[in-house]
C-alpha cells in the first residue's frame, strides 16, 4: 500500500518583501521586511494543524506561499507531495483555501452561483459543478439564501459561503485562515464542528486562529510563529508541558486542618494551604516534580474524614504557552 | 457568469450605448454648427468622404470596442484584486490566461453588440444610413482587429497589476488612443513622427479598415488585403507579447507582495 504524501514539508523558507516607505510628499525610500525566517515544519496526513501567531508574525505569509499566490524568497515547500514553485497548478487542485474572509465572493451573484464559479474553475463539468455546489449548501445549512445574492448576506453569512467555496475542490488538505472571523458563537461552534467532521474523514486541515480555546479544542499540533520565526510546535499538551510548571489543584468541600496536614505529608506536595470559603474550605495543593498523584490525594483527604465536593486542576493554557514564547499575548500587532 | 454578472447592473448598460453617441454627436453638431455650406466638401477633400456624419460614429463605434477593451480587461483585474476574487482566482487551477479569455471574450462581445447599437442608434438619430459599402469587409476588420487589441489590453493588465491604479491610467490611456487612432479625423494629418506611432496601434487599422469599407475613403496601403494583412501581423505577435509581458510581471509580484495586495 502506498502511503499517502506528506501533506506540507517545509524546509528552511524564508521570504523577504520589498516595501517602499513614504518620507514626505515626493520622497520614498525601499526597504526589505524580513517575514519569515528559516522556517522548517511537516504538517502530517490526517492532523489538524494550528498556526498561531499576532498579525505581521508571518503566518499569512507562510500560508500564502503553502497555497502558491506567494514565491518564497529562499528554502523550499512541498505540499501534498508538489513542489510549490514548479508545481504550482498541482498545488492548486490539491488544497481547498479560505484566506481572506467574506472577501473573496462575486457579491452580485447568488451564493449557488458564486459556488458553481469556483467549481468551473477547479474544471468540474456543469453536472458536477451543481451537484457539489448542491452538497455544500446542504452541509453548511445554507439552502435559504443560496438562491439570494451575496451582496445580502451577514457578514457570517458571507463568511460560511466562503467556507464552502474552501470545500468546492473536495481537496484532501484544507487551509483555513481563521474561519470563524465574524461568526456568532453557534455558527462558529457549529464550524468547527463541521472542520472537525471533515478532519475525522481524512482530510488534513491547517488553521489559523487567534482565539486560543479554538486552537486548544480543535488542533492536534499547534506552532507559534513570530516575526517570522517558528517558535514552538508540538501538540497542546506538549507545548504545555514545555513550561514547566508546577502542578496545581484545588480542592473544595468540607476540609478539615487535619486533612491539610495529612496531604502536606505526602512525599510529593510542595505545599498545601487550606483557605475558608462560603461555609466550606478550598484547600490548595502545589505538587513538584512529577505533578500530582491524584489518587493519594483523594485518599489522604477521605482518610481524614474529609467530603470533597470539587477538585479542578489549574493547568496552563495555549495562551499562557503563547506569552512565555513570545513574551506578549496574541492581540498585540507586531507587523513591521 | 461575467455576462450573468454584468446583466445585473442594468444602469451601465445603457449608458455602454448612450455615452459614445453623446461622444460622437458633439463634433457632428459642431461641424454642422460651424462648417457652412461647402463643409460636405471640404471635409471630403481631407478624408475622402463628404459624409462627415458616418464618418464620426464609425470612429466612435470602434473606439467604444477598443475603450471597452481597455476598460474591461484593466478594470476585470483591479476590481477582482480590491473584492479579493483576484486572489481567489489564483488559488484555482485554472491557468490565468483561460480566465482573462474567458474575460475577453465577454468584453468582445459586449463591445461588438455595444458598438453595434451605438452605431444604428446614431446612425437614426443623426439620419445617416447605417449600411452602405462592404458591411461584411468592415466586420472582418473589426473581427481580426479585436486578437491583437486584446493582447495589447494584457500588456495594458501588466501595467495595472503593477501600479495597482485603473481609474487614472485607463482614462489616460483613453485619450491617447482616441487620439492615436483617428477617432474623428483622419491619421493622415498627423506630423510624420505622430503618423508613425498611430500606425503602431492595430486600432488605427482597423478604424481605417472600417471606414475604408463603408466610405470608401482608401486603404493605408492601397488595397483592403494589404491593409487586413498588417492586422494579421499584429495579430500574431501582439497576444503572444502581451502574455509574455504579463507572465513576467505575475512572476514578478509574487516573489514580492502578490497579486492579492491591493
Amino acid at each position: 500500500m502506498v502511503s499517502p504524501p506528506i501533506p506540507v514539508r517545509v524546509e528552511n523558507l524564508g521570504k523577504i518583501y520589498q516595501v517602499r516607505q513614504r518620507k514626505g510628499l515626493f520622497k520614498s525610500e525601499k526597504r526589505s521586511v524580513e517575514a519569515l525566517k528559516g522556517v522548517s515544519l511537516e504538517v502530517q496526513p490526517g492532523e489538524v494543524f494550528g498556526l498561531l501567531g499576532p498579525n505581521g508574525a508571518g503566518k499569512t505569509t507562510l500560508i500564502k506561499i503553502l497555497t502558491t499566490l506567494l514565491l518564497p524568497s529562499s528554502g523550499q515547500a512541498w505540499v501534498n507531495g508538489f513542489q510549490v514553485e514548479r508545481q504550482d497548478n498541482q498545488v492548486r487542485a490539491t488544497v481547498g483555501c479560505m484566506l481572506m474572509g467574506e472577501r473573496g465572493l462575486y457579491w452580485k451573484l447568488t451564493g449557488r452561483e458564486n459556488l458553481e464559479y469556483f467549481g468551473a474553475l477547479y474544471h468540474y463539468s456543469p453536472k458536477d459543478r451543481k451537484r457539489r455546489a448542491e452538497e455544500i449548501i446542504s452541509l453548511l445549512k445554507l439552502g435559504e439564501i443560496a438562491d439570494r445574492t451575496v451582496e445580502t448576506y451577514s457578514s457570517g453569512q458571507k463568511m460560511s459561503l466562503a467556507f464552502g467555496k474552501a470545500l468546492i475542490n473536495d481537496a484532501p488538505l484544507l487551509v483555513l485562515d481563521e474561519p470563524t472571523n465574524t461568526l456568532d458563537v453557534p455558527s462558529a461552534s457549529e464550524l468547527r464542528a463541521i472542520v472537525r467532521d471533515l478532519n475525522t474523514q481524512g482530510k488534513t486541515v491547517i488553521y489559523t486562529t487567534h482565539i486560543m480555546i479554538e486552537a486548544e479544542t480543535l488542533c492536534d499540533r499547534v506552532a507559534i510563529i513570530d516575526h517570522g520565526h517558528l517558535l514552538a510546535l508540538g501538540t497542546v499538551a506538549e507545548l504545555k508541558a514545555s513550561l514547566n510548571r508546577e502542578a496545581v489543584v484545588h480542592v473544595e468541600g468540607a476540609i478539615s486542618s487535619r486533612a491539610e496536614e495529612s496531604v502536606s505529608a505526602l512525599p510529593w506536595v510542595q505545599r498545601a494551604t487550606r483557605t475558608s470559603q462560603d461555609g466550606g474550605a478550598l484547600l490548595t495543593v502545589v505538587a513538584s516534580g512529577g505533578g500530582v498523584n491524584l489518587p493519594q490525594l483523594i485518599d489522604a483527604l477521605t482518610q481524614t474524614g474529609a467530603l470533597i465536593q470539587k477538585i479542578t486542576p489549574e493547568e496552563p493554557t495555549l495562551e499562557d504557552v503563547f506569552i512565555a514564547k513570545t513574551g506578549r499575548t496574541l492581540a498585540v500587532d507586531t507587523r513591521a | 457568469m461575467r455576462l450573468l454578472n454584468i446583466s445585473r447592473y442594468p444602469g451601465q448598460l445603457v449608458m455602454d450605448v448612450v455615452t459614445p453617441i453623446v461622444f460622437a454627436s458633439m463634433p457632428i453638431l459642431l461641424g454642422r454648427a460651424s462648417g457652412g455650406a461647402n463643409a460636405e466638401e471640404v471635409f471630403a477633400a481631407n478624408t475622402g468622404t463628404p459624409n462627415y456624419v458616418a464618418y464620426m460614429l464609425i470612429g466612435t463605434s470602434v473606439f467604444t470596442i477598443v475603450s471597452f477593451a481597455f476598460w474591461h480587461m484593466a478594470y476585470w483585474l483591479r476590481w477582482e484584486q480590491e473584492t479579493g476574487t483576484l486572489e481567489v482566482l489564483y488559488l484555482a487551477p485554472t491557468n490565468r490566461i483561460w480566465v482573462a479569455a474567458g474575460t475577453a471574450l465577454y468584453s468582445c462581445l459586449r463591445s461588438l453588440l455595444a458598438a453595434t447599437a451605438v452605431y444604428l442608434f446614431g446612425s437614426l438619430i443623426l439620419q445617416v444610413t447605417p449600411f452602405q459599402g462592404q458591411v461584411g469587409l468592415a466586420f472582418l476588420f473589426i473581427l481580426v482587429g479585436l486578437i491583437p487589441l486584446y493582447g495589447m489590453t494584457l500588456l495594458y493588465g501588466a501595467v495595472i497589476l503593477k501600479v495597482k491604479e485603473a481609474n487614472a491610467l485607463v482614462n489616460l490611456m483613453q485619450w491617447g488612443v482616441t487620439f492615436l487612432m483617428g477617432v474623428f479625423f483622419p491619421v493622415a494629418i498627423f506630423p510624420p513622427l505622430l503618423k508613425f506611432l498611430a500606425l503602431l496601434f492595430p486600432p488605427t487599422w482597423m478604424t481605417n479598415g472600417v471606414r475604408s469599407a463603408l466610405l470608401g475613403i482608401g486603404y493605408f496601403f492601397g488595397e483592403w488585403y494589404l491593409d487586413l494583412a498588417v492586422l494579421w501581423a499584429f495579430l500574431l505577435v501582439a497576444p503572444l507579447f502581451g502574455y509574455w509581458v504579463f507572465s513576467k510581471t505575475e512572476t514578478s509580484i509574487r516573489r514580492n507582495e502578490g497579486v492579492g495586495q491591493y
